[in-house]
This record gives structure tokens, sequence and C-alpha cells, in this order.
């Protein structure tokens, strides 16, 4: 059995029961409109894609993706993207890699255990909260908790007492707290729809609550939670505001300290969201035109990166009825 | 984990009690930085309430005027100015944000019903990818494809003179209204909701399509009857992201609805999908070149928390709205 | 595995020396600067030829993040300079030195089909204050229609010195479009053909720049001073500049070579 008949009503079998036809003209209607909603989504990505291909191909070279941006009034003369690119992988794997487990464990706690329900109900109003506010309230927020001296491990000591307060450690923690209200969404409605009984089997077999829910429950939403971790993923991307303010938006990634890897995370740099919104007509608009390159080769990467939760997350679970 | 033996009960009550610790302390300490972010803020915004009372929540006066005051505050703390009326810009907000949300929830559901059920195989195939690359593209490139393409299009070819003649002595129409921010706003929440609601659908037991089926009803009725309804609960925790998503999306706005401190009014017809106004959030960005001066600074916190107000709004509307609704499905509690 | 306790002894010293040695070895001095988007470009130019005339003396770590950020990272010592791009207000952090370094022209622009010949205090004021609102009125406008005004937020420098310099008392119509930066007004009043508004010099491209009192707004007339419209760039420090950033704004302000790059788009204040 495929797995697409899992899903689906066996279509063959209803078209051929013709005593009366059940399409009624709401439900044509319904039909249609759910043709149309379809069509008209794979249309606007088309759109968007290819706008920004269509503007920005005039400069889209192999060359741009490998030289570091320089100053310059001038587009030819400004360099390519390499350095917001690796912000972008660089910020966007940190941050992800931070919100998929606190997400999917605050999640867990909050369908499993969820004890005692005041705490769970604040929790679920916290995220929920984090959800609605803007992002440049976050990154605020993030300047003044990280500019305590106790947390300069995580940048550098500009003054004594006084943390720098921007790196990538930084901005990848602030970051991963908005794509956690959509890990914990999408998770909880994954653990949700996994049936009671489900559970109750796996207690009746003697396993204790943790080893279902490692074994059983998780292994069954994980395309619900490769759906959290993916949205979550596309905010991250998508996002300017915490990366100007605690990313610094420099031009090129400054490492800060020899040690290469940790001097990289305490360094600051730039992504390739703002280096569009840098050179776009929103900010200085030096290079409009490779602006819309850079989009298109994030909408790329971002293509790129759910492919990669897609081939983590693969299988649709098994079906607990028959 | 191979073989560890049965396990007593008491081995079993231990492990899951340190796992139930670990993972409450994981979510209160979450929690506990939120928590911190809030009194962060409202502590921030107190002032500007304190000082406006419930006016703050009305009208009167144009809120730039009152915003430049505010900036231009003499030096003494004593003297600092902080009279506002917001509510054009909360009036606003909720125009738009209400707008985008019921588009956007009738749109998904119809996106997600088709990929559930209706779309042929190469479509569906392709169509999951498109949902999630929509979800990933950057505010900034939605609001540089309104200002450059829509709102010159409603601006020069579908807004008339006549039209604009007719207001002229109180907004300009320009193009950027609330009509191109909420079209711009609802693709960009729709992707949240229809990847949620796809979930959802899918993990429907098929025997009680596979019934409604068996009772004669086409296959469209029986996904929105019998799929939707168990669907429910996962539809509303959709639809409380979006929402979320919506209050707080702050650049694109600001680009595309004109940025007037402005309330449309529903009496002038047409007209009214024209006219400009401004959000919360874009207000925020636009004032955010003046935070360190003090009482401005103060009255951005406060539209900061009136944001934080409505997002637990929303929470608690969507508990209330779940709980009724979980005698439909199988699921836990 | 046993671990030599010895070994293991001289290996964290060692490590902990490899983490301690970058910071002994900058003994070049950083200059550290955040702030304004508009200073950014400006700051970046100037600090790369500032680096092949002085050898390499110092180093540089340009941030951005707005004149705000600018002002309070200063302010609380996480930077050496913050960028503004908007007059000192009576209620900034105090203790704080605005040094000036460049001066930028504000030109007032309509779309290419609306080539206004000139216009005068008095008519910036009626289209700006919103008493005057179609172009039939305008002396000298092609256009015909609704005017449709583009200004800054309030925050904003430019829109401070547009208040100052152009408007006096007027206060500002309140059904113009406010926009986030100069680039989105220059994007806006391309895109309409009815529309007016004011940038910085260096936006002014595929616009029509209006003669202000009969002085076009070009590089040349802003720097002699004849035309009136400028709003100030700074670099401010926490107490006057002293080290390294203060022979860097010297540099600035009294270096030719910095005043080349400067002239580029902005206007230098030598």
């Amino acid at each position: 059995m495929s797995a697409h008949a899992q899903t689906r009503l066996p279509t063959g079998l209803i078209g051929r029961i013709r005593g009366s036809d059940s399409w009624s003209v709401g439900d044509r209607i319904g039909l249609a409109a759910a043709w149309g909603a379809g069509i008209l989504l794979c249309l606007i990505a088309a759109a968007i894609v290819l706008y920004m291909l269509v503007r920005g191909v005039q400069y889209l070279s192999l060359e741009l993706l490998f030289s570091h941006p320089q100053p310059g009034l001038d587009q030819s003369k400004s360099g390519g993207f390499l350095d917001p690119l690796q912000g972008t992988l660089a910020l966007t794997v940190i941050a992800t890699l931070i919100a998929a487990p606190v997400g999917v464990g605050i999640a867990v706690w909050l369908t499993e255990y969820g004890r005692p329900a005041w705490l769970a109900r604040a929790v679920e109003s916290g995220v929920e909260i984090v959800a609605g506010t803007p992002s440049i309230v976050l990154a605020i927020f993030g300047l003044l908790v990280f500019q305590e001296g106790i947390f300069s491990f995580l940048s550098y000591e500009a003054t004594p007492g006084v943390s720098f307060g921007r790196s990538f450690f930084i901005a990848g923690m602030i970051m991963s707290l908005i794509a956690l209200p959509l890990v914990v969404g999408a998770s909880r409605e994954a653990l949700h729809s996994v049936p009671r009984h489900v559970r109750e089997a796996s207690y009746a077999l003697g396993k204790d609550r943790i080893s279902t829910i490692r074994r059983v429950l998780l292994p069954a939403s994980r395309r619900g939670i490769g759906t959290g971790v993916a949205l979550g993923m596309g905010r991250i991307v998508g996002d300017t505001a915490i990366v100007v303010v605690l990313l610094g938006a420099t031009l090129q990634n400054d490492p800060q300290g020899g040690i290469p890897g940790l001097g990289f995370l305490q360094g600051t740099g730039s992504t390739l969201t703002t280096y569009v919104y840098n050179n776009s007509p929103v900010g200085e608009g030096g290079s409009p035109e490779k602006a819309y390159a850079a989009a298109f080769v994030l909408l790329l990467i971002v293509i790129g990166l759910n492919f990669v939760i897609d081939m983590i997350t693969r299988g649709r679970g098994p079906s607990w009825t028959r | 984990m191979a073989a560890r033996g049965p396990q007593t009960a008491q081995q079993r009550d231990r492990t899951d009690q340190r796992a139930e610790f670990l993972l409450g302390a994981l979510a209160s300490a979450v929690l506990v930085l939120i928590a911190f972010m809030i009194a962060f803020v409202f502590a921030k915004a107190w002032p500007s309430f304190a000082h406006n009372g419930l006016d703050w929540f009305g009208a009167g006066g144009n809120v730039d005027e009152q915003l430049t005051g505010i900036f231009n505050s003499p030096a003494d703390p004593s003297d600092y100015v902080y009279t506002l009326h917001a509510w054009p810009l909360i009036y606003g907000t909720a125009l738009i944000t209400g707008a985008a949300v019921l588009l956007g929830t009738l749109v998904s559901l119809l996106s997600a019903m088709f990929i559930v059920e209706f779309a042929p195989g190469w479509i569906r195939a392709i169509l999951q990818p498109v949902v999630r690359l929509l979800a990933a593209v950057p505010s900034v490139i939605y609001g540089l494809i309104g200002i450059i393409v829509l709102v010159p299009f409603f601006g020069n070819h579908v807004i008339g003179p006549a039209r604009k003649e007719s207001v002229q002595y109180v907004i300009q129409l320009d193009g950027s209204s609330i009509l191109v921010g909420t079209l711009v706003l609802t693709v960009m929440i729709t992707p949240i909701m229809i990847a949620i609601t796809v979930d959802a659908l899918r993990s429907v037991p098929r025997n009680w399509t596979e019934g409604a089926a068996a009772l004669g009803v086409n296959r469209f009725r029986a996904l929105r009857t019998v799929g939707l309804r168990a669907a429910r609960p996962a539809i509303v925790a959709a639809a409380i992201l979006a929402t979320a998503r919506a209050l707080g999306e702050a650049i694109m706005l600001s680009m595309v609805t004109g940025s007037v401190a402005f309330a449309p009014n529903p009496l002038d017809g047409v007209t009214f999908f024209f006219e400009p106004t401004r959000t919360l959030a874009a207000q925020i960005v636009e004032g955010a070149e003046g935070l360190s001066v003090k009482p401005f600074g103060q009255t951005m916190y406060a539209f900061a928390a009136l944001l934080l107000i409505s997002s637990a709004f929303l929470s608690f509307g969507g508990w209330l709205a779940r709980r009724s609704m979980r005698k439909y499905t199988l699921a836990p509690r | 595995m046993t671990w030599n306790r010895p070994l293991a002894v001289v290996a964290a010293v060692a490590a902990s020396a490899a983490l301690a040695v970058p910071a002994a070895a900058t003994a070049k001095p950083t200059i550290t600067m955040s702030g304004s988007t508009s200073v950014a470009p400006l700051a970046a130019l100037l600090a790369k030829k500032y680096i092949s005339v002085c050898k390499g003396c110092v180093s540089f770590k340009l941030l951005q993040g707005g004149s705000d950020v600018g002002i309070s990272d200063v302010a609380s010592g996480r930077v050496t300079i913050g960028n503004a791009s908007r007059d000192p207000k009576p209620s900034d952090p105090g203790g704080l030195v605005f040094n000036k370094i460049a001066h930028d022209a504000v030109c007032i622009v309509t779309n290419k089909s609306n080539p206004l010949p000139g216009i005068d205090e008095a008519g910036v004021q009626a289209i700006f204050g919103g008493s005057v609102r179609s172009w039939s009125s305008v002396p000298g406008s092609s256009a015909s229609g609704t005017i449709d005004t583009f200004t800054r937020s309030p925050a904003s420098g430019t829109q401070d010195a547009f208040q100052k310099i152009f408007l006096g008392s007027t206060k500002v119509f309140s059904g113009s479009s406010q926009k986030a930066s100069n680039g989105l007004v220059q994007q806006s009043v391309k895109a309409d053909p009815n529309g007016i508004g004011y940038v910085s010099l260096s936006f002014s491209d595929g616009l029509h720049t209006v003669p202000y009192k009969g002085v076009a707004c070009t590089e040349r007339n802003a720097k002699s001073g004849q035309y009136g419209g400028q709003r100030n760039l700074y670099m401010v420090t926490r107490g006057p500049a002293k080290g390294a950033a203060r022979a860097w704004i010297k540099w600035i302000t009294k270096r030719s070579a910095a005043a080349a790059i400067v002239n580029t788009e902005w206007v230098s204040l030598q």
C-alpha cells in the first residue's frame, strides 16, 4: 500500500457510486477554490523567485559567492558577499541548534507532563508572547542583558566590567527565541496527534514515560517537528533587526581573538539578509542589483537547508488506525 | 537501549521523575528569561502610561506631532514631555492584523485541503518546499516587492485622481495603503498556517474520513466536515502563531502601509481600502533611531508593552478555544 | 585511560596561555565604531584610507545599528566612537561630545516627469505643511493632481535638519507618508509622478533636484555654503576624544586626503 493511499479516500470506489450526484454546487465551488489557492501559492512563490533572479542576474556570478565585500561607492567595486553568506549559514545553524532541542523539550514537557498546571499555562503563554514581540524589541533586550560583564566570555570585554554585547553566540541565542514559538507550536500539535491509546499500549508493555517519549512518540511526530524546525529556521533566516543590533552588521566577518572557531563565534559579522537590507533601496542603496542577487542566493540556501531538515525527519510515521 | 532487564516500578518512577524535573527545569528557565524580558519592557514603558493614563489609548491630536514633541523634550527629567494619544496606531494594527489573519485562514484552509487531498502527486511534491520557502523569505524582500511593484500599481493605475482629490486635505492616497499591507502580510503568514494545518489534516484517523465516504459524502465535504473539524485545535494553534507573527511584523509594514498615523475610516466606502495607516511594530522600528532620548525611548517601549499585552490576550483566547475543542480528538489532553 | 596529572596541568596551562596570547598580542589599538547606517559607508571609506595612510597603525571595527545604538554604546563604554547622523538632543545621555565630521546636503526632490524649476521657503512650507495640496497651484510644475509628500520619522537626523532649515515653525502635513530611510523616499518619489520629498544629496539619482531659493542642490554649491540646507554627521565620543580616536578624528577634519573622500558624496568641513 503506497503512502498516498493511506491518507486519501479511495476515489475509484466513490467515483463509481453514481446513484445520486453527491457534489453540490457549494462543494464544487469549494473544490475550485482549493485548486485556486494551491495554484496561487505556486504562482506567488515563482513570481518572487523570478523577480529576484531577473533583477539580480546581471551581477550574479560565481565570483560574487567567493569574494569579500569591500567598502566602495560603486557597485562594481564593492566585492561579493562571501562574508554575509558565511554569516547566514553560521547564524542559522547556531540558532536552529539551540531552538530545536529546547523547543521540542518544552513541547514534550507541555504535552506529556505539564505539572503544575499554572506553570504549564505560564510557559505556554510566555512562548506565545515572545511570538508576538517585534524582533527589534528582543534585540534591544538582548543587548541590555548581554552587556553585563559576566557575559563577556560570549563576545569580549570592551572596557572593564562592560561586555561588548555583540557576537554570533549572542545573536544566535536571541535568534533562537524567535524560532522557539514555531517549534513549540508545531511539535505540540504533532505530539497531540498521536492518539492516547498508543501511549497506553506502551505503558501496558512496561515502558516508563521517558522511554515512551523517546522511542514511540518522538519518532512518530518526526514530521511535525520537522515542520516546526523548518518554519523556525525560515523566521531566523529572514530576520534583520536582531542581526543589525546584535551582530553588528559589519561588512566583513570579524573574528575576535586568536582561536579560529571560537574567535569567529565571539566576533561580529553580517548575514545575507542584512546585506540585502543595506544594499537595497531600504538601506543605503549602494548596490541594489547585488542585493537582489544575494536574495536569490539566500532563497537557494533556504531550499537547501529545508532539504536537509526533510532528510533528517523523513518518514511519515506509522498509522495508528487500520 | 539494549538489555536493561525489566525495571522495577520504583526504578521507572525515578527515571520518570528525573526526566520530568529536567524538562520542567528547561521550560522554567526559558520562562524566566521571557518573564525577564516582559518585566524589562514594562519597567521601561511605565512612565509613558503613567503620564497619560487612559488617554494613551484614546484619539486626539496628531501622533507625529506628539512624537516630535516627546523627542525634543528638554533636558530636565521633570520637564519631559509624554503626551500621546495612540489610537490611530492601535486601530491600524488591529485592522491590518485582523484582516490578514481572516484572509490567511481562509486561504490556508483551502490550500491545506488541496495539498492533502486533491493535488496530483507532482504538484504536491513541489508545494511542500514552496510553502516552506515562502515562510523563509525575509520581510525586507516582501517589503521591496511591495513598494516596487504593488504600491506604484495601485497608486498610479488603480486609484484615480478624483479619489485622491476627494481626501487630499486629510491624507494622500499614493498607493501605500492598508490593502497592500494586508495582501503582503497575508502572503507572509499563510505558509505558517498551511504547514501546521497540513500536518494536522494528515494525522486525522483514516477511518473517520472513510466512514464519511462510506455514507456517500463526496471527498471535499468529507474533508471539510470531518477532517477540518478534527483538526480544529491545530488550526487554532496555527492561527495564533500566525496572528502573533502578524503583530510583530515591522519592517515590511512600515514600508508598504504608507506609515501615516491615521485611522482609516470605513465609512469612506471603497476609499477605505486605499487609506494609509501605521502599525505599532512599524512605529517602533521607525523610532528605533531615537531610543537613547529617554522619554522617546519610553514611549517606544510603551508600544512594545501594548503588543506584549495583545499577545497575552491572544494566547489566553487560544487556550480557551482549544480547551473546548479537545473532546473531538483522540488527543491526550 | 589514565591521565598523567602533571601532563594534564601543563596542557591546561598551555591552553589558557593560548587563549590569553591573542589578547596580549594586539598591541595595535582598535577603534570600534557603531551607530548610524548613514555614516557607516563614509566611515568605512575613511577607515580604509586611514589605514593605508598611517601604514596600519590602528585597526577598525565598524558596526551599525542606528544612531541610537551608537549613542548608547558610546555612553556605556562599549565602543570608542558612536556614529550619529542626528543633532544632539537635550535628553541624550550626559557626558557625550558630538564631534562634527562632515555635512550632508539635503535636497528637495521631485519625480523626473515633474522638473520643478525652483522653490522658495514659502513654497516649501506651503507644500510640506499641507496648505497647498494640488500641483496645479504650484508655479512651474508640469504635473497635475494631488501632491504626494514623503517625509521622515521624527527621530531621523534628515528630518531634524529639514524641519529646522526649511520648515522653521511650520508643522509637517499630518497626512504625509513617513518613510524610514533616504532610500525609501528616493524609491517612493521615483515611482510616483506626483511625488515630492527630501533626501540626502547622494540619494538623488534618478530624481529631479529642485533648486532652493535659486541655488541648485549640487556638491559644489553645498561646499561653498551657498546651498543652505545641510545636516551634520557626527562621531560621538564619551568626553573629548583621546588617543587613537583623537588622531583619527583630527585626520578626518584636517587632512586633504580625508576631505577628498568626504567630498565624493558628502560635504567636507574643510
